[in-house]
């Protein structure tokens, strides 16, 4: 499996997460389909890596920046998920839509 | 690297890659959801492993695997009762949506694999060179991005604690008044412990 399999994978996996994204209600299930979504980005920077560049450091701190910056966006958007819980009794994203025009 | 054993685990973790994304996204329950996650972050582990970039192997098991899905499903079960999964747990644009995002998807895998990559070159360094040189990068070339990673993610954390832990100025001003009238027909008792410790103090 060359370079093709690995970038086909995380195609359909961001794919997976896209639709995580757009169709669930629940706020904490948004978050697993942004996680796919990092996810798949992450293994195609290492697919590239792998087959592309593999003396070059840049995709792998590319993906060290990146799992980094996932980790803070899970921690900070569970937060705000518990907040929004705890001040609207209810975790539907449609349901929060106090900000709305 | 080459050989049917390594097509095989390619396949395999692949599958179970996508096979329990997809359950992930798309199980009514939302607590099989979260644990669905947790073969989908070791598939991907494994396919790391096998693009030998053995380093995000164990990162990816450490950060997704014992961190991200651990507060993932700390959330879930902290929020659980609202979301009856006798429910359905998708919105009205699932089937439309479903129907882009595969779309979308096969359309990216189609255009992989129509595209000419420049040719495979070296082999990668073995995982400790490849290590040192990534730690060196990042102490030398990389250095300010990482550093600016490294706030970023202090940041974040701080900002996580400070806003999980405040209560709402609304609700706060809500429960106020009949907090100081008296206790006994107070609804929520969960928040009773906490004051007891503080006057316990």
């Amino acid at each position: 499996m060359g370079l093709n399999g690995y970038l086909i994978v995380a195609a359909l996996l961001f794919g997976l997460g896209v639709y995580g994204v757009l169709t669930r209600r629940n706020a904490i299930a948004v978050l697993i389909g942004i996680e796919l979504m990092l996810n798949a980005a992450n293994l195609n920077f290492l697919a590239f890596w792998r087959f592309l560049a593999p003396s070059a450091m840049e995709a792998q701190v590319f993906v060290l920046i990146g799992i980094t910056v996932a980790a803070a966006e899970a921690a900070v958007g569970l937060a705000v998920i518990l907040n929004v819980y705890r001040d609207i009794g209810s975790i539907e994203v449609e349901q929060a839509s106090e900000l709305r025009g | 690297m080459n050989g049917v054993g390594v097509q095989a685990a390619f396949i395999s973790l692949a599958v179970l890659t996508l096979v329990s994304a997809a359950a992930s996204v798309r199980v009514r329950n939302i607590v099989h959801a979260g644990f669905w996650l947790l073969p989908c972050f070791v598939g991907i582990a494994g396919l790391f492993a096998l693009l030998e970039a053995h380093f995000f192997f164990v990162v990816q098991l450490l950060i997704y695997v014992g961190a991200i899905l651990v507060l993932i499903l700390f959330a879930l079960m902290l929020t659980r009762d609202v979301m009856n999964p006798a429910i359905p747990q998708t919105n009205r644009a699932g089937f439309i949506a479903g129907v882009f995002c595969a779309l979308g998807g096969l359309f990216a895998a189609w255009t992989v694999t129509r595209q000419a990559w420049p040719g495979a070159s070296a082999v990668p360094a073995p995982p400790a060179e490849q290590t040192r040189a990534l730690g060196a990068d990042l102490i030398g070339l990389y250095a300010v991005p990482f550093e600016v990673a490294s706030l970023l993610l202090l940041a974040a954390l701080i900002g996580a604690i400070v806003l999980a832990k405040s209560e709402s100025p609304a609700r706060a001003s809500a429960d106020g008044e009949p907090r100081a009238e008296g206790g006994e027909e107070r609804p929520e008792g969960a928040e009773e412990p906490r004051t007891m410790v503080g006057a316990g103090r």
